[in-house]
């Protein structure tokens, strides 16, 4: 859409170096002259990302200077934690409640989706992008769904841009997928500069400030989780959601990954996701491993559960599994009149 | 990334068009050219930079209301009462009043909202107590609450219901803990409706629309070159897996 203008500018460039009596003083002077705008111009163009900076954008020598995550004191997160606050505050007119969340003692959490249940609504889709402050324009989004053909688990044959009346539809089901949260993430592994890990109690978190944006993780995803802020993410001031963390849902900058973080920031207060809690079919199933009685070991144990992908060793901590058809749906009507039951 | 065409493409064309003419003056010094095409690189950068690089189609705009569980709030609790002509009425004010038998088998006069669509399960009596409307009755004639619909339920759902027990049916809100004080397990009629229990179909909420995901066409003709999942098509497809799937000709093109 700008072509015009630099075909326009490209044009008068060329002009200038074959002028109509060619002496040497006079070319060398153009040559240098030539040389001197093109340098000028690399110069102002390589200053240009700055033009994108206004005064809501964070620039700070304060946050040049922060950390790494895992290497910040109590007083220097809490120090960073304050930058964000009036960042969020200036840019947002919100003054957010963020906080530090550390992992909880004897807990690894794991998800487990009942695909027998999921009819494709998309309003996990929704709820998180809501709870956890994703770009609205250009959008970004943690969960897709799938749509499947009935037979097939072999997720290339899914499709993630129906658009339907209604769902579910004939011969089909769903299956959202978000990140699986590995045990053995290759994201993790290809982080040149360690902006990514797994915490103790199996989530795997991106620190914003550290991330440099070369993407090498996304592109390590075997699950296609991982987001990128191309341009700087934008969301309307009363859409934002003051409850946050450093490590999940405070807002993120152009240029760094984002990728679902099981709510860290509800999940390490005891809380359930925010997709869990919006599924109206109650086919998402989430909790603690390592406790016998939770509802993700009680599936572990009674069904018969999959992970997408297992020939790839990521060891991911997000379970698929069916139902078994419930029997009595499968009986023939008994004919009209005749007196059924007891 | 930024504006892929832009950068790849001008400064290829500034020096085809340049060395002809370059060619005709002999003392003519190729560092021209360098200086040029600084500048031309530079041209591009300053008036491509600042767009916005994502390839996205417009935001579809929905109903923020539209992001709610659907939970079913209009639950009996005891005791039920029913809405007549904007009076609440509890069951027996009328059904002590009068011996009514209709039993769904002919259509109802009073409670004309109820369609039964439960399958064989097409008796009002066999959930409704006969002798006490403001119960519900079991198998064994003995009577159960409306708080306790699950254990109705439960008579003819075993295997879903023993789920619900375990947690693998239906839904808990609240916390992942269940020890947990706000853990709240859902009863089964605040899903389904007793009545006709399947599950309603829903409108689907806007689906991506970032170009970047694959074409909105994808899944007739060609998919493939845009679709991220298929980078690693060569381990979903060896072994058996490729002979349990028929493909097609789409992925003929690929492998
Ligand atoms: C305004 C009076 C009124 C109230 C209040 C009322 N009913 Fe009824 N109900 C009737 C009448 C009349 C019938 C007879 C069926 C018909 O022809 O519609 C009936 C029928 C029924 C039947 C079908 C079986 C039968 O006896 O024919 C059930 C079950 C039932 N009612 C349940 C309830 C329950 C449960 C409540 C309370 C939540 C309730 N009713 C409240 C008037 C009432
Ligand atoms: C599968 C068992 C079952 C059957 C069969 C059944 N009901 Fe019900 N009914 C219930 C339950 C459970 C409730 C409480 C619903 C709630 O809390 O949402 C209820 C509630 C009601 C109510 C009060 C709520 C309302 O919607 O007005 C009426 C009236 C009623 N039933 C009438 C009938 C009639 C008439 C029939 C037969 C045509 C019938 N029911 C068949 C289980 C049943
Ligand atoms: C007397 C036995 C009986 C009781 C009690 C009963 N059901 Fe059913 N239910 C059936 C039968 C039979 C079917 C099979 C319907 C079909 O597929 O034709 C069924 C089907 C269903 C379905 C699947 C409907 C569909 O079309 O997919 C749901 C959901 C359901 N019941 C929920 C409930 C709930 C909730 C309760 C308790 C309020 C309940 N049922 C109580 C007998 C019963
Ligand atoms: C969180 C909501 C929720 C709760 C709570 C819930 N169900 Fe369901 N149930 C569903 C959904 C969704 C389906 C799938 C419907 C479909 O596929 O169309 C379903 C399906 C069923 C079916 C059909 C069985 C099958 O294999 O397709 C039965 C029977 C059933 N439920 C009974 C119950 C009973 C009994 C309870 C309580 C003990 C209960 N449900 C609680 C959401 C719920």
């Amino acid at each position: 859409m700008r072509l015009p203008v630099l075909n326009k500018s490209a044009g008068a460039c060329s002009k200038s170096p074959r002028p109509a009596h060619p002496g040497m003083t006079r070319r060398s002077f153009l040559r240098r002259g030539a040389v001197a705008t093109g340098g000028l111009a690399a110069l102002a163009a390589s200053l240009s990302p700055l033009r994108d900076l206004d005064g809501t954008d964070s620039f700070s020598v304060q946050k040049f200077l922060q950390k790494h995550y895992k290497e910040m004191s109590p007083e220097e997160m809490e120090g960073a934690l304050d930058r964000i606050r009036s960042e969020v505050e200036r840019r947002y007119e919100v003054r957010p409640e963020i906080r530090d969340i550390k992992a909880m003692d004897g807990v690894e959490f794991v998800y487990a989706l009942n695909l027998s249940r999921c009819i494709g609504c998309r309003k996990c889709v929704h709820a998180c992008v809501a709870e956890n402050n994703q770009s609205r324009d250009p959008e970004i989004q943690y969960i897709r769904v799938l749509e499947m053909p009935r037979g097939s688990i072999d997720i290339e044959d899914g499709n993630h841009h129906y658009d339907r009346p209604t769902v579910p539809a004939e011969g089909h089901y769903y299956m959202p997928i978000q990140c699986h949260q590995c045990a053995n993430p290759p994201c993790v592994k290809v982080c040149p500069v360690e902006a990514t890990w797994q915490e103790p109690d199996g989530i795997t978190v991106i620190d914003y400030d550290w991330c440099i944006g070369c993407r090498y993780c996304e592109a390590a995803c075997p699950y296609w989780a991982r987001r990128f802020n191309f341009s700087k993410p934008s969301l309307p001031k009363d859409e934002l959601n003051p409850e946050m963390s450093y490590l999940s849902n405070r807002p993120r900058q152009r240029g760094v990954m984002e990728k679902c973080h099981f709510c860290l920031h509800r999940t390490r207060q005891g809380r359930m996701p925010a997709c869990l809690e919006i599924c109206p079919t109650g086919a998402r199933k989430f909790g603690n491993v390592l406790d016998p009685e939770s509802e993700v070991s009680q599936i572990l144990k009674s069904k018969r559960v999959f992970v997408l992908k297992a020939e790839v060793g990521t060891l991911p901590r997000f379970f698929y599994y069916f139902d078994e058809r419930d029997p009595f749906s499968q009986m023939t009507p008994i004919p009209a009149g005749t007196e059924g039951g007891s | 990334m930024t504006n892929p065409e832009a950068p790849s493409n001008t400064p290829g064309r500034e020096a085809s068009h340049a060395s002809p003419s370059t060619g005709a003056a002999p003392a003519f010094n190729p560092g021209w050219l360098l200086g040029l095409g600084f500048v031309v690189l530079a041209c591009v950068f300053w008036f491509s930079s600042g767009g916005d690089p994502t390839p996205g189609a417009p935001t579809p705009a929905f109903d923020v209301a539209l992001l709610d569980a659907g939970q079913r709030t209009t639950l009996l609790t005891d005791p039920p009462t029913v809405l007549i002509a904007g009076f609440e009425q509890r069951c027996n004010a009328c059904h002590k009043l009068f011996e009514s038998d209709s039993d769904g088998t002919r259509p109802l006069t009073q409670h004309g909202h109820i369609e039964l669509a439960h399958g064989l399960n097409d008796r009002c009596s066999n959930c409704h107590d006969r002798d006490d409307r403001e119960r519900l009755v079991l198998h064994d004639g003995s009577s159960v609450p409306y708080a306790e619909t699950a254990t109705l339920c439960a008579q003819c759902h075993g295997p879903v219901y023993r789920d619900w027990q375990r947690g693998t049916h239906g839904k808990t809100l609240g916390a992942w803990d269940l020890t947990s004080a706000d853990a709240q397990r859902l009863s089964c009629t605040e899903c389904h409706d007793a009545h006709s229990p399947a599950f309603p179909a829903l409108h689907p909420l806007p689906g991506p629309n970032t170009l970047r995901m694959g074409e909105p066409s994808w899944g007739g003709g060609h998919h493939g070159a845009r679709n991220p999942l298929r980078r690693w098509a060569d381990h979903a497809h060896d072994g058996a897996h490729e002979r349990e799937h028929e493909h097609g000709d789409d992925d003929g093109g690929e492998h």
